[in-house]
């Protein structure tokens, strides 16, 4: 099932990749006009809507080329793009795993709890059920930049902190998200707020934070504590952006990939950034790093929220069309307004009426929402791809090449 | 009013706050304050305090305030008028309480930052960015240190949505209430973490960082009790009392003095002076707000009051615990405490006098951490702040 949805998107890539005019504006996307999201908020509204249109005109273009042309572009902009032999299959979470072994026992470490019912709180997600994605992403960053810089095959201890602390603002995010949208399961246990009460649950998300904050600080680097500031900053600021929804369609969708970038892709491409500035002084490759998680991070995200749609409770661990129920509009639901007019009422009352949330769920499964928000996801991960193919072969650099294949066809 | 124009205090930078609070003029009406001993008194303290750092305090800065952020929470509170969510109360008391405590964190930063003036080590040219004797990142460490202050009265006002009954309204007004709640205190943590980053100086950052951590541990123990047990205060004696209210209360002032004295590159010595006397003055500060009811209560007939405070856990260690929940029965009536009947048993035995006495002692303390800087206006007002939380009718 998972390899025939692969499949699909692959001959969608090269079908859409081919032919339109504009085409060359996404191959080689203008940094802050057509691309969504950079890294400081004021974006003008013209380069959004520019690149919704681009979206549009991606997703209805006709088929008349084929996939060698795309895969040749990509090519040519790397300037180490061949892979090393023998590492091509490498799979990216044995072997950023490989430097993760204590990860959970080192975050506990950081956790410095007197009392024994707020330690359990803080540690409970902490439990070594979680995909550790961030932390994974980070230490293979680490390494990559190491080579880069100086065929260094070594992993400073403060980048190894940083994916610490990736995974800690990560999950203090988490218990305060839980909170607000008033959740009760997730990664298929109750919530922290379930079982402890709200009260107790948002000192625990405070405690975890401060905590970061406090490793972060222990780095003895300013700019490294900037960076990750950012992070800080743009979680609550996505947060904000979600209370509120915009009437004119195009203003949506870039109101959406914004969010997107805030609430998810923040996180890596900062992290991404700080182990880059740690293992290499070189701004061209803190630049890359930052791209490369920026963009995986926005992939992430858009399959995250297919998956809300397509996949079943029990792979999920948390209840499906749950962004349906919060009321909110991603971006399977965003696509299928395109064909189905009618939904636009629906998504301005929030799916608040009865019968709403299920109606709209039916409208995404009949309409191209689906395949169109991961064929998105598809061009992030390109430009992903992209990115860190300028950087020198690594294990670690392909492993990553190989990671954005994993966040486009995981089914939970 | 929106929460926007609640936060805008009636002054505006330039204008010395002296004029709209002058200690000539008498307040128009009794103006409750924690201080009522001497409300006036500790305005005063106040007022001068203020002109010697230099332009009013106007903490929670312009950018936080005019940010899209802000006005959307204000949008929010809004809505939950009518609803019973404690956020609403935070938000009332953010503009009530603000002459008298609200900023009183920031204060101390700036006047203990003036009092330490600039170190023998600092460069020359640092010196001239001074304004009013004070640099201008200890001005942005009083702000930060405010920010933080509120963010944990925002976040102390989520409620358990399990616990509520049909008083509280309806269980969609509380949930929004929660929601909004967090939302505000996250971000003016946020904002607290970036003014942190831009200060520069990683020792501060993690001093103020820790500082966070011990308030998180602070007040999760204030609410660890299920609300069943609220109506009886907690088995512990006055020296867990004290560690529990140096998280809570002290902590963050503490770090602060002492991150203000490194940022001016003071020694280790004189940091630890800073941190002594927020962390004494706080503590006595906090002692002198617990004894008002017993101290106006004779007066103003029966007010509820803290279960937890001072007197009463000193009360209850002097008397044990076992006659003193014999006390709490024997004042049930109907149902309900009666809190006049308590508060009665309370001052016939010695619990009010040894708060007082600790209050003082810790007054003393902070005094005396104070005379390791040289004698100054800024000096003096510190000085003047501990007299007024230790004076007692």
């Amino acid at each position: 099932m998972a390899s025939l949805g692969w499949r699909w998107r692959r001959c969608c890539s090269w079908r859409a990749a081919s032919g339109c005019p504009r085409l060359g504006a996404l191959r080689n996307p203008p940094e802050g006009q057509g691309w969504p999201a950079p890294a400081r908020p004021a974006t003008g509204s013209w380069g959004q809507m520019l690149h919704f249109s681009l979206v549009r005109c991606l997703v209805s273009c006709p088929n008349r080329h084929s996939i060698s042309r795309f895969h040749h572009t990509t090519q040519a902009v790397g300037c180490y793009s061949e892979t090393q032999s023998g590492e091509k299959y490498t799979d990216p979470f044995k072997l950023g795993r490989r430097d993760l072994t204590d990860l959970y026992e080192d975050i506990k470490k950081e956790l410095l709890v007197s009392t024994t019912e707020l330690k359990e709180m803080c540690e409970y997600y902490f439990d070594g059920r979680g995909k550790a994605f961030r932390p994974i992403v980070v230490v293979l960053m680490a390494r990559a930049c190491n080579v880069h810089h100086n065929n260094c095959r070594d992993m400073q201890a403060s980048q190894r902190t940083i994916a610490l602390i990736a995974e800690m603002i990560h999950t203090a995010s988490l218990v305060h998200d839980d909170i607000i949208d008033d959740a009760s399961s997730r990664r298929g246990k109750d919530t922290v707020n379930q079982i402890w009460g709200e009260k107790k649950a948002v000192l625990a998300g405070d405690f975890i934070l401060s905590a970061a904050s406090v490793a972060l600080a222990r780095i003895g680097n300013t700019t490294i504590i900037s960076v990750l500031t950012q992070v800080i900053e743009d979680l609550v600021r996505g947060e904000f952006l979600q209370l509120g929804s915009k009437e004119n369609e195009n203003e949506r969708f870039a109101h959406y990939i914004e969010k997107t970038f805030k609430k998810t892709a923040s996180l890596l491409a900062n992290s991404c950034k700080a182990v880059s500035i740690l293992g290499c002084p070189d701004p061209v490759v803190h630049e890359i790093a930052y791209q490369y998680g920026k963009n995986v991070g926005i992939a992430f995200q858009l399959i995250d929220d297919v998956l809300d749609f397509t996949s079943c409770t029990d792979q999920l661990g948390k209840p499906t069309a749950s962004d349906l129920k919060l009321g909110l509009a991603t971006g399977p639901v965003l696509f299928a307004c395109e064909q189905f007019p009618e939904m636009n009422a629906m998504i301005m009352r929030r799916f608040s009426l009865p019968g709403d949330v299920e109606r709209a769920r039916q409208y995404v499964l009949q309409s191209e929402g689906v395949q169109q928000t991961t064929y998105l996801a598809q061009q992030y991960c390109h430009k992903a791809i992209r990115e860190i193919s300028k950087l020198r072969p690594s294990p670690e650099r392909d492993a990553l090449i190989q990671l954005t294949e994993i966040v486009l066809t995981r089914d939970k | 009013m929106s929460l926007r124009e609640l936060l805008r205090r009636p002054r505006c930078p330039g204008v010395p706050s002296a004029l709209w609070r002058t200690r000539l003029r008498p307040p128009p009406a009794p103006r409750r304050s924690l201080f009522s001993g001497s409300p006036t008194h500790w305005n005063q303290v106040v007022s001068e305090a203020e002109k010697i750092v230099g332009y009013p305090t106007s903490f929670m800065s312009l950018r936080c305030l005019l940010s899209d952020e802000l006005s959307n929470i204000a949008m929010q509170v809004r809505k939950l008028v009518g609803t019973r969510h404690p956020l609403l109360n935070t938000a009332r008391r953010l503009v009530h309480d603000s002459r008298h405590n609200l900023q009183m964190r920031g204060l101390v930063v700036l006047l203990i930052s003036k009092a330490a003036g600039p170190s023998s080590t600092a460069a020359l040219s640092l010196k001239h960015d001074m304004v009013s004797g004070i640099y201008p990142s200890q001005r942005s460490l009083a702000e930060i240190t405010e920010l933080i202050h509120t963010a944990f009265l925002v976040h102390r006002g989520i409620v358990n949505l399990s616990e509520l009954n049909s008083s509280d309204g309806p269980l969609k007004d509380m949930q929004f209430g929660n929601k909004i709640a967090i939302l505000s205190g996250d971000f003016l943590l946020a904002n607290a973490c970036t003014g942190l980053a831009q200060l520069q100086n990683t020792k501060v950052v993690e001093l103020v960082s820790s500082a966070l951590i011990d308030l998180v541990q602070g007040i999760y123990c204030e609410n660890s009790t299920s609300a069943e047990e609220n109506c009886i205060t907690d088995d512990i004696g006055i020296s867990t009392w004290k560690e529990q209210i140096f998280l809570s209360h002290s902590a963050l002032l503490a770090k602060s003095c002492q991150a203000a004295m490194e940022l001016a590159k003071h020694d280790t010595e004189v940091q630890d002076m800073a941190f002594q006397y927020g962390k004494h003055m706080s503590m006595s500060h906090k002692i002198n707000s617990d004894l008002q009811p017993f101290i106006r209560g004779k007066c103003g007939g029966s007010i509820a009051f803290n279960l937890n405070s001072a007197p009463v856990v000193l009360h209850q260690e002097f008397l044990g615990r076992e006659m003193w929940i014999k006390q709490i029965r024997e004042a049930h009536e109907k149902g309900s405490l009666n809190y006049s009947k308590l508060q009665e048993a309370i001052l016939a035995g010695k619990g009010v006098t040894s708060a007082i006495d600790l209050c003082r002692y810790h007054g003393n303390k902070a005094l005396e951490a104070l005379e390791c800087f040289p004698p100054s206006e800024a000096r003096s007002a510190l000085e003047n702040i501990v007299y007024a939380v230790t004076r007692f009718p």
